[in-house]
């Protein structure tokens, strides 16, 4: 129960983060199709530091959201702990 | 590998509109890397029997509105399975998407700053609280309209819910129109009346 709105709380905190910059067009989400959205009506290059650490924060969390209903693991408290360090490096880029 | 696909969701209600994704299962016996986790929700066997096991509200959902699309040998898993046990975690649940809504509403009274990513939140919880709340009733409505078919109705504006359900669709899937800022303020102070309909609707609910 408290992993899916930890879940929500994380990419929130992204989302807060990344749409702190000022674009044609706000980060909506954290699904490849927003993702992609946000990169191609932005003219984002995709190689870039920024949308590479928002994809590697989606995978991340898309992975915790898999594992939501399994058991807690070390894994999954070490991958919490790579969102937030995600949260801190995109944090800078801004 | 062993495996079963199935289709579920909206498709299977014929709920269908231009936002309207085919939802897809996979039921698998083993890593499934050739399967795009993206396109499919892969679970192992082992999985959705526990699902079944705990009356899951996904369990139910598969239960109710799946179709079966590929099997190896001609036997249906989920169909096997037979009913879900009873749903008893709604109390959980429904405490869950409450303080979802909670927390979307407060940040979008704070800040512009993510907004549709805040109203897409809203309407998740707000869906799913209609949801789980109506399958603890034992008629459950997997709809995205579920708000609006529970009784008492959450008695919203139209034009606001379909803002959120738009919200949703941009934040899930990238699809749709930007939401402007007069439809975000539309939005804010139609959902004012959600925290009092979920409070009626719970009400109703003797455990």
């Amino acid at each position: 129960m408290i992993e899916f709105n930890n879940r929500i709380d994380a990419q929130r905190v992204i989302l807060k983060l990344v749409n702190r910059g000022f674009l044609k067009e706000e980060l909506y989400g954290l699904s490849s199709g927003a993702i992609d959205r946000w990169i191609r009506v932005n003219g984002i290059d995709p190689a870039d530091d920024l949308p590479r650490a928002v994809c590697e924060s989606a995978n991340k969390l898309f992975f915790l959201a898999n594992k939501s209903q399994e058991q807690v693991t070390e894994e999954y408290r070490l991958l919490s702990e790579e969102v937030l360090e995600l949260a801190q490096r995109i944090a800078k880029m801004i | 590998m062993n495996m079963h696909i199935y289709a579920f969701g909206s498709i299977c209600r014929g709920e269908i509109d231009l936002g309207s994704d085919v939802d897809l299962l996979a039921c698998v016996d083993g890593p499934a890397e050739q399967i795009d986790h993206e396109k499919y929700s892969v679970y192992r066997y082992e999985r959705i029997q526990a699902l079944w096991k705990e009356g899951n509200p996904f369990a139910w959902h598969l239960h109710l509105e799946s179709k079966l699309l590929f099997s190896p040998d001609g036997t249906d898993f989920l169909s096997d399975l037979g009913k879900p046990a009873r749903y008893i975690a709604d109390v959980g649940d429904c405490t869950k998407f409450q303080k979802l809504f909670d927390r979307s509403y407060q940040e979008l009274r704070q800040s512009s700053n993510s907004a549709t990513f805040h109203l897409s939140c809203m309407f998740l919880a707000i869906r799913n609280f209609a949801t789980c709340h109506s399958l603890s009733l034992g008629h459950p409505i997997f709809s995205r309209k579920s708000p609006l078919l529970v009784q008492p109705s959450l008695d919203i504006d139209p034009q606001a819910f379909s803002i959120l359900t738009r919200a949703r669709l941009l934040s899930t899937r990238g699809f749709g129109e930007n939401i402007t800022y007069e439809e975000i303020a539309t939005a804010t102070e139609a959902v004012a009346i959600v925290p009092r309909w979920m409070k009626a609707l719970r009400s109703q609910h003797s455990p």
